[in-house]
């Protein structure tokens, strides 16, 4: 029974009517429009959805708007007044408090409770009155620092807090720079081009928008593991009053989809079989998403049921079932690969120690749930709003599934609430949605649910390695060993690179003199693992690095000496044919060490209390291009052989300087999805053109307005759309030139562009604005317009099966060292201490470099320590919810000290390499080395919950404790 | 994830709620805050078609202190109860779960009455309450009752309260002298995450400094917040030092009865039993002596 309500939000009236079973969350964003406060969980869970009530902070998403009248609701929207923000707002933009923006509404609205209570909240308060708000991206660094710091831009200068501004180290000098400054936008902190969007809550994900005559589409996934679909009836669901359109298998075509061209295993909905818990099996178009969830359950599919596979070494055993017929023995990757004498090198080996490690199932848990909205023009084009960080190939895998050109799909990328590989691959609801639209001719908006989410899948795969690694006297690499099984799940994915990048980048470190690698990538019956973060490197990284640990103390070698030992030089060729340009290594262990005061720590520390190291690093861009060949519809094409070059350009930019010539337009299909790469491509762009920041915009949303970027994917974008965009601001100056030249009076080459101003080379005093010469070029010519493009280098990687997964124009370096203080009684880890060193090369903007470090430092100790995807024996997800599936919350982060060495790489715009994915893969071992040195006990698989260590610790008594005698 | 559709019923007093309840049994359910009924609603745990809140019911709101102790309205909510003078005061112990509950946004909205006729076996306040000595009033159209909480709880989610029947409060008596209450939880994260295991512990000090007699209650790992008979019988009569009290803990971890789910095995849950039960009786201890607030 509707009612009407006359709800009280932010100061003003809004007579409305809901159902008494509405909450509060659904009725501000869909009813009034307030698009501002989030839904991450629905439950309670995530505090995305906090709003302030009667001046105390609330879960929306668990409050019946019919009970809300009379109270006074604040929501995002309410804070800032006639535009100007409060000072924890301010605060968040001008301290990194915001990356992908999702939980920071939330984040602000619990601040701002406490902070109307307790203007002078201490480090702790501050943590308590935030430990209902997850984030997924900042490492709660950017949010502390931003809360504590609030008084700084009260603005009525009252109070300066000191700022400590012991967190982070920049770099002094750049090394080596031939080309490198001065430079006014580049290595600046400048706050994010959307922060203040995401502050106030405008900004708008893919679920906050909402266009006229939409309808909503859910999809209903098997309940089971493995089975036949015998029977299907969509009867009940069809007759459900709202239900516009039941689509099942018949009603799609059987076209293959997926990550891998050669291995396209994705159907639209289950043809034969079922995979795992959640497949597609139908979807349901309906004129609410209450409506279409309600149906989804009516839909009743009777299955036979087939044996699960769980287990990766079940899996590949004789007899195992298989689980896709074109996988034999359920391996859907092997990777054999061989480099050096690897037999010699362990006979040569002084000490030689095998060891095997267990990663865990790590599920991405981006803030923001997957969303989608479809449309189709009249003239037949697709319109996908889609929460991607892969824009291209979404566009790439509809024009296959579709069997229409790219160029007929608009792939429009809203503010995106985090990705970490989650939302690197087309997904069902872009497809089911952009289907119910073709039929219904009305827009069609799917969002996963929590739950939906995790059944989907795509997280990092679940690695069984075996390790042997063999050292000379001084403890130099002789031969490393390395086999691994990778649980996959149900579906490839990315799952063929993750098998490669397991291996591939592991030499990149350390000169490996002889390596062996055998991986084989197993189909099991969970949902597909893809891309993490890291992309299969992290589980291996932490399995080496523990592993080195082991053998540093075994023959009594410092863990950072043995490191410096062993860490290869810049402009190496690695035994895997992996070029290596700039590499400051060295510098990263060695600063991690002196700022963490490792030589007085490590082996010097009371019991339960410890210390430990690891480093990583990881490529700047992928060397090659998810498929072969040119833009254009795959089924059009002929299979194309692989040369070892790019045929196109993987990142694309256009600068379109207005009329006026006060403004310049950044065009570029990059997905920003929290990382910030609009704000540094912003930076690059400004650099090159020579004006500030404060006249670029940048438009990277849409692929009718932006060129083609390959995406968020390999730690690319800074490289590879940094040489994009500057290289299409350069193009707009040299086409400035000669018009500058003329009214300076001097010869082209001598004109340089800077501060809006452009003026003769040595003589600033000869120079005009920016702006006039604009004008001239416009007066004369029409549009001034510029472009660059970026093509990695050719002939990338070596000749052997796989040689391009792992190729990358630079590479990263980066060391962590973890202090810890565990609870030898309950086995609880307490972090206590982070300190990090990275080789970025140039950081573009140092502020965003460090949320990065900080943001991977929390993710990457929670995946050590609290996260895994359980399973029954029937293949569910046990803990498919934020509540069974633990992240850290802030008062679990530890303090991180983020710093970066001095460094330049050439082949990246303006020396910069990457930060996003790097920073992650020094963690894991970080934190396992810190446990094992405070509590004696090595725990191998991951995660290292306080169980493990207890057991761990209970099997050293029995060992070692001397058998009484009879 | 949505509410099924229900009818909602603001009833305007016990009485009302009780018709409703009544007229619309068994598909009625009393609403409070909501943090767990509408949870279970979302993810179809339970059903219902009929919410009868009782928010405007006066009688069920604030905390009062009374001559023999402290009433706690069944609406009084979590953070109320956190920051209450009285409760600062004289019944810190309260603290000890009500400081680590859930996270704020729940704790501003969640109930005292909702957390304990929930009758979920991690809540944190049964265990507390129980060994505080707490009693339930109960209230039905034919009079009112009081059930020791020792005795409230019959299973997981299940309470004696007979259908009809409402909390009104919880009471709380004095607290003696030489009496100190405590609860030590375990749960894997530190924010917004569950009990793996939790202990409540009471100790009455004697004039001579022992144990006169002991409480100790678990949460999260039995059915109910099961008091541990066998722990108050090493105590009673002892002087009290951590031997005492290991013992004692040892006896709590026999009685535990906990199950395997991914939080923890029951083998590491029974470990953490007896470090938590160590932790809670020493906290006890140390209130009863007046060495902790
Ligand atoms: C994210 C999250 C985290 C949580 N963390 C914790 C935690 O750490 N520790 C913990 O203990 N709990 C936790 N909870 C559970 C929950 O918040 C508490 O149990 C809460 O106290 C329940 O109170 P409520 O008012 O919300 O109850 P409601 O959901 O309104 O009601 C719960 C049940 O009790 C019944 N009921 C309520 N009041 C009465 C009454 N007066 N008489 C008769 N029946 C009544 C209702 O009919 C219903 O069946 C958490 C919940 C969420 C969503
Ligand atoms: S959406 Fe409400 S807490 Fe997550
Ligand atoms: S910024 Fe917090 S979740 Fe992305």
């Amino acid at each position: 029974m509707i009612v009407s309500r006359n709800l009280l939000i932010n100061g003003q009236t809004y007579p409305v009517a809901v159902d008494p079973s509405d909450t509060l969350l659904d009725v501000v964003r869909d009813r009034i429009g307030l698009t501002g406060t989030k839904k991450g969980c629905n439950v309670g869970d995530c505090g995305a959805c906090t709003v302030i009530v009667d001046g105390q902070a609330m879960n929306a998403c668990l409050l019946l708007a019919v009970q809300m009248e009379g109270k006074a609701i604040t929501t995002i929207e309410g804070l800032a007044k006639d535009g100007a923000l409060t000072p924890v707002q301010k605060a968040f933009v001008h301290e990194g408090g915001t990356q992908c923006g999702f939980c920071t509404p939330g984040m602000l609205m619990s601040a701002t409770a406490l902070l109307e209570e307790n203007r002078d909240p201490t480090i702790h308060e501050i943590k308590n009155a935030l430990s209902g708000n997850l984030c997924r991206c900042t490492g709660y660094a950017g949010i502390l620092r931003a809360v504590s710091r609030c008084e700084n831009y009260r603005g009525d200068g009252t109070c300066t807090k000191k700022a400590d501004s012991d967190h982070n180290d920049s770099g002094k000098g750049k090394v080596g720079l031939t080309n490198a400054g001065p430079w006014t936008s580049v290595g600046v902190s400048i706050p994010r081009v959307d922060a203040v969007d995401k502050v106030t809550g405008r900004i708008q994900y893919t679920a906050d928008i909402s266009l006229s005559n939409m309808v909503y589409g859910k999809i209903l996934g098997s309940p089971i593991a493995h089975g036949r679909v015998k029977r299907m009836d969509t009867s009940k669901a069809e007759a459900l009053k709202g239900v516009l359109w039941v689509l099942t298998s018949r009603d799609v075509t059987d076209t293959q989809y997926g990550v891998s061209p050669a291995r396209y295993d994705e159907h639209i909905f289950a043809r034969d079989k079922v995979r795992h818990v959640g497949d597609e099996v139908a979807a349901v178009a309906a004129i609410d998403e209450k409506t279409a969830e309600k149906a989804v359950s009516l839909i009743e599919v009777e299955y036979e049921e087939l044996p699960v596979l769980l287990d990766p070494f079940e899996a590949v055993a004789d007899g195992a079932p298989l689980i896709h017929e074109r996988y034999k023995r359920n391996i859907n990757t092997h990777v054999d690969q061989v480099f050096g004498d690897v037999e010699g090198g362990f006979a040569r080996a002084h000490y030689v120690r095998e060891e095997t490690f267990t990663g865990n199932s790590i599920y991405q848990c981006p803030l923001e749930p997957h969303a989608t909205l479809a449309t189709w023009d009249s003239d037949g084009t697709l319109v996908l709003y889609t929460s991607t960080q892969v824009p291209h190939y979404v566009q790439y895998m509809m024009a296959h599934i579709l069997h229409m050109p790219l160029g007929k799909i608009r792939v429009i990328r809203p503010a995106v609430g985090g990705g970490f590989g989650g939302k690197a691959e087309t997904t069902p609801l872009d497809i089911c949605a952009a289907i119910f639209s073709r039929k219904l001719g009305r827009p069609v908006k799917m969002i996963y649910s929590r739950e939906e989410m995790f059944h989907h899948g795509r997280g990092r795969h679940k690695q069984h390695m075996k390790f042997k690694l063999g050292v000379d006297r001084e403890g130099k690499i002789t031969a490393f060993k390395s086999e691994i099984y990778l649980d996959g799940g149900a579906y490839s994915s990315f799952g063929v690179a993750t098998a490669y990048y397991a291996g591939s980048v592991i030499p990149t470190l350390y000169d490996i003199p002889a390596y062996k690698y055998d991986g084989y990538r197993v189909m099991t019956n969970k949902p597909a693992c893809g891309a993490m973060r890291g992309h299969g490197v992290p589980q291996p990284r932490f399995a080496f690095e523990c592993l080195l640990n082991m053998i540093a103390d075994d023959l009594g070698i410092d863990p950072v000496e043995i490191r410096l030992r062993n860490a290869i030089h810049p402009d190496t060729k690695t035994i895997n044919e992996m070029d290596v340009g700039s590499c400051e290594f060295r510098a990263t262990l060695e600063a991690a060490a002196a700022k963490s005061n490792w030589p007085q720590k490590y082996g010097k520390l009371p019991k339960g209390k410890g210390i430990g190291i690891a480093s990583g690093g990881f490529v700047s861009g992928a060397g090659y291009c998810i498929y072969r060949g040119q833009v254009q519809l795959s089924h059009e094409k002929p299979r194309e052989p692989f040369v070892k070059k790019s045929i196109f350009p993987h990142a694309n930019a256009i600068v379109k300087i207005s009329e006026d010539g006060m403004a310049a337009i950044l065009l570029i299909g990059a997905a920003e999805i929290g990382q910030g790469s609009d704000t540094v491509l912003t930076q690059m762009c400004a650099e090159s053109l020579g004006i500030p920041v404060s006249r670029m915009r940048i438009r990277s949303e849409d692929s009718d307005i932006s060129p083609l970027d390959l995406g968020s994917y390999s730690s690319r974008v800074t490289l590879m759309a940094g040489h994009a965009v500057s290289r299409a601001g350069v193009a707009v100056v040299d086409k400035m030139k000669p018009y500058a030249a003329d009214l300076l009076g001097c010869a082209e080459t001598q004109v340089v562009a800077g501060n809006a101003r452009m003026y003769v080379q040595g003589d600033e005093s000869k120079s005009i604005p920016w702006e006039e010469v604009a004008r001239k070029y416009f007066n004369a010519n029409g549009p001034l317009v510029g472009t660059g493009c970026y093509k990695p280098p050719d002939g990338l990687g070596g000749d052997y099966k796989g040689a391009t997964v792992g190729t990358s124009p630079a590479y990263s370096f980066g060391t962590a060292i973890c202090e810890v203080s565990v609870d030898l009684e309950t086995g609880k880890v307490k972090l206590d201490r982070f300190t990090d060193y990275h080789d970025c090369g140039t950081p573009i903007n140092p502020m965003a470099v460090h949320g990065q470090v900080e943001g991977a430092v929390a993710m990457g100790a929670s995946e050590a320590l609290l996260e895994d995807v359980v399973f029954d024996e029937k293949g569910r997800i046990v803990n498919p919810n934020l509540h069974g599936y633990l992240i850290m919350t802030i008062k679990d982060a530890p303090e991180i000290f983020s710093g970066l060495v001095d460094s330049y790489e050439p082949r990246g715009p303006f020396g910069a390499k990457e930060i996003g994915e790097g920073s992650t893969l020094p963690v894991l071992g970080a934190v396992a080395h810190a446990i094992a040195h405070a509590t004696g006990v090595w725990i191998k698989d991951l995660p290292i919950t306080p169980e493990k260590i207890l057991q761990a610790l209970r099997q050293k008594e029995q060992v070692t404790e001397p058998v009484p005698a009879r | 994830m949505y509410v099924p559709d229900v009818e909602l019923h603001e009833a305007q007093s016990l009485e009302e709620a009780a018709a409703l309840l009544s007229r619309f049994s068994p598909h009625a359910r009393l609403l409070a805050g909501g943090t767990d009924l509408l949870v279970d609603l979302k993810s179809g745990r339970l059903s219902a078609d009929h919410l009868i809140s009782v928010s405007r019911v006066a009688f069920l709101h604030g905390i009062t202190e009374t001559e023999d102790g402290l009433r706690i309205g069944a609406l009084t909510t979590i953070t109320q109860l956190d920051r209450h003078p009285v409760v600062r005061q004289r019944f810190a112990a309260l603290r000890d779960a009500t400081s680590q509950m859930a996270a704020p946004q729940i704790r501003n909205v969640a109930t005292v009455g909702g957390n304990v006729v929930s009758a979920v076996p991690c809540a944190d306040l049964p265990p507390l309450l129980t060994v505080m000595n707490g009693a339930a009033r109960i209230w039905s159209t034919s009079g009112e009752r009081t059930v020791a909480l020792a005795s409230f709880f019959v299973g997981v989610r299940q309470t004696v309260l007979k259908p009809g029947e409402l909390l009104t409060a919880v009471f709380l008596p004095e607290q003696p002298g030489r009496f100190g209450a405590a609860y030590a939880r375990f749960s894997l994260r530190e924010g917004n995450s569950i009990a793996v295991a939790g202990v409540a512990a009471g100790i009455q000090l004697g004039a001579d400094g022992r144990v006169d007699d002991a409480r100790v209650a678990l949460g999260a790992v039995s059915p109910t917040p099961k008091l541990v008979a066998a722990a108050r019988e090493i105590l009673v009569g002892e002087e009290p030092d951590p031997r005492v009290f290991a013992k004692a803990a040892d006896a709590a971890m026999d009685a535990a009865e906990p199950i395997c789910d991914v939080r923890g095995t029951a083998g590491f849950r029974r470990e953490i039993v007896a470090v938590m039960a160590r932790r809670a009786l020493t906290s006890a201890w140390e209130r009863a002596r007046g060495t902790k607030p």
